[in-house]
């Protein structure tokens, strides 16, 4: 079953996330898809993510599918002006790439490239609505395909960034422009992921697209302060903080946090999956997953 | 229903309009660029957008601001800016014109960058601006229950 049918068939969804290298070495991503295979039901490629250079996510992708796992490409809008975006969505539906995540994508200075040129000729909720034209058979030019392709949309949102209102607004208008799957930002604050939760189901949106709820196990406090400090929009309540501090194997405890979060998500009206993000530490998916109770449904 | 978010204004200008457009955009920045902040894309959104021209923003965005908004509404890559899109939706609010950031704006069309949006606006390559508007929290409402019955 593909991702779509899964979805549709209204089973509980868990997605992976794998960093593609800084390198041409494919054997980087067969060798992390084994993490992946019959545990997860789909796994994203992050493309070029935080603007650092790394094996493209359309090639990464097609690796994955050999390797029998089922690809979410992310596309993000910093790299590609609207004609490569158009031919990259062609070429990766040619590999039989269907998933693809539309994003806007992180900003160039963040990278270790900052004096690189930003195209952003198109923001995410215009690349939805430009790969949902093209799903319909045609490109933005209006010209008509002798092929079209059959995407399955995704779009991000985050519900912890600032002003919160207008986070609802981003998603009612992704998903009128045609995004069927959400994956958030990873929750690190409980309450404010339940409010906006509320507020989604209030709006009636869980019906019309899939909510996969974030979740990133992380190694240690320091990780934690890195991302309270460095990563905008990142909401991280003090309370992991300090239970990571004063745990004596910060990894276990990690692992921990991360299990009792899937379980207090899977219990929020709305959720119908979640999105495992550890950064850099692939391996830990299938324990979570296996210890979350997540195998084989 | 999704075709009307993608497709702009195809009416290419010609070299002696551009002339005139030229011209018109003088008269335009006066006004526009101390007062908003106008970047002169050509292709104004300012009346959706609370008078606030949304194309400060680095990553230019037309639809909202992107996922890094940091604690008190800062920008991710000018810490010391406030976001555009936070501003934009605070005085949306203010002046009761939320219903208006529903509203999926096209992609921008680089052939009338640095153009006169006035001209544009009076030749129909863009949609007018939107002066007044009356019951915008009903319209929001509206906004959400129409989605509601387009699934049905």
């Amino acid at each position: 079953m593909t991702l779509k049918e899964k979805i549709e068939s209204g089973k509980f969804i868990v997605c992976g996330e794998i960093g593609p290298p800084k390198s041409c070495d494919g054997d980087v991503i067969r060798e992390k898809s084994k993490y992946f295979k019959g545990i997860v039901d789909a796994v994203n490629i992050t493309d070029n993510q935080t603007a650092l250079v790394r094996l493209s996510s359309i090639a990464s992708a097609k690796i994955l599918l050999e390797e029998g796992v089922e690809p979410i490409m992310q596309m993000t809008c910093r790299d590609r002006n609207r004609i490569a975006i158009q031919s990259d969505l062609l070429g990766a539906a040619a590999l039989g790439i269907h998933n693809v995540l539309c994003l806007t994508g992180d900003y160039q200075k963040f990278g270790d490239q900052p004096e690189a040129k930003g195209v952003f000729d198109l923001d995410s909720i215009q690349l939805i609505a430009t790969v949902a034209k093209m799903n319909s058979g045609f490109l933005l030019s209006e010209q008509e395909m002798k092929k079209a392709p059959n995407f399955f949309i995704g779009a991000a949102a985050n519900p912890f960034a600032e002003p919160f209102e207008m986070r609802l607004i981003r998603l009612h208008k992704k998903v009128k422009a045609g995004a069927r799957f959400i994956q958030t930002q990873p929750v690190f604050d409980m309450d404010i992921f339940t409010r906006w939760m509320e507020k989604v189901v209030e709006m009636e949106l869980h019906e019309k697209c899939t909510i996969l709820a974030g979740v990133m196990p992380v190694k240690s406090v320091k990780a934690l302060h890195h991302m309270k400090k460095e990563v905008p929009g990142v909401k991280i309540n003090n309370e992991y903080i300090s239970r990571l501090e004063n745990a004596s194997d910060p990894k276990e405890e990690g692992i921990k946090i991360a299990i009792e979060m899937i379980k207090t998500l899977r219990k929020i009206q709305g959720v119908q999956g979640i999105h495992i993000m550890p950064v850099m530490w692939e391996s830990i998916t299938p324990v979570i997953v296996n210890e979350a109770g997540l195998n084989g449904i | 229903m999704i075709f009307d978010f993608v497709t702009s204004g195809k009416s290419p200008i010609s070299p002696r309009e551009k002339k005139f457009s030229c011209f018109m955009l003088f008269f335009e920045d006066v006004v526009k660029v101390p007062v908003f902040g106008c970047q002169r894309c050509g292709e104004c959104i300012l009346s959706s957008t609370a008078f606030i021209c949304s194309q400060r923003c680095p990553k230019r965005m037309r639809n909202g601001p992107c996922g890094g908004t940091g604690a008190g509404g800062m920008c991710e890559v000018y810490p010391e800016r406030k976001c555009v899109w936070y501003r934009i939706y605070y005085r949306s609010k203010l002046l009761n014109r939320l219903s208006l950031l529903y509203k999926i704006n096209k992609i921008h069309n680089w052939n009338l960058e640095g153009t006169s949006s006035w001209l544009n606006v009076f030749k129909k390559r863009i949609g007018a601006p939107i002066w007044f508007i009356r019951g915008d929290k009903q319209k929001v409402k509206e906004i959400l229950s129409d989605d509601a019955q387009r699934k049905d």
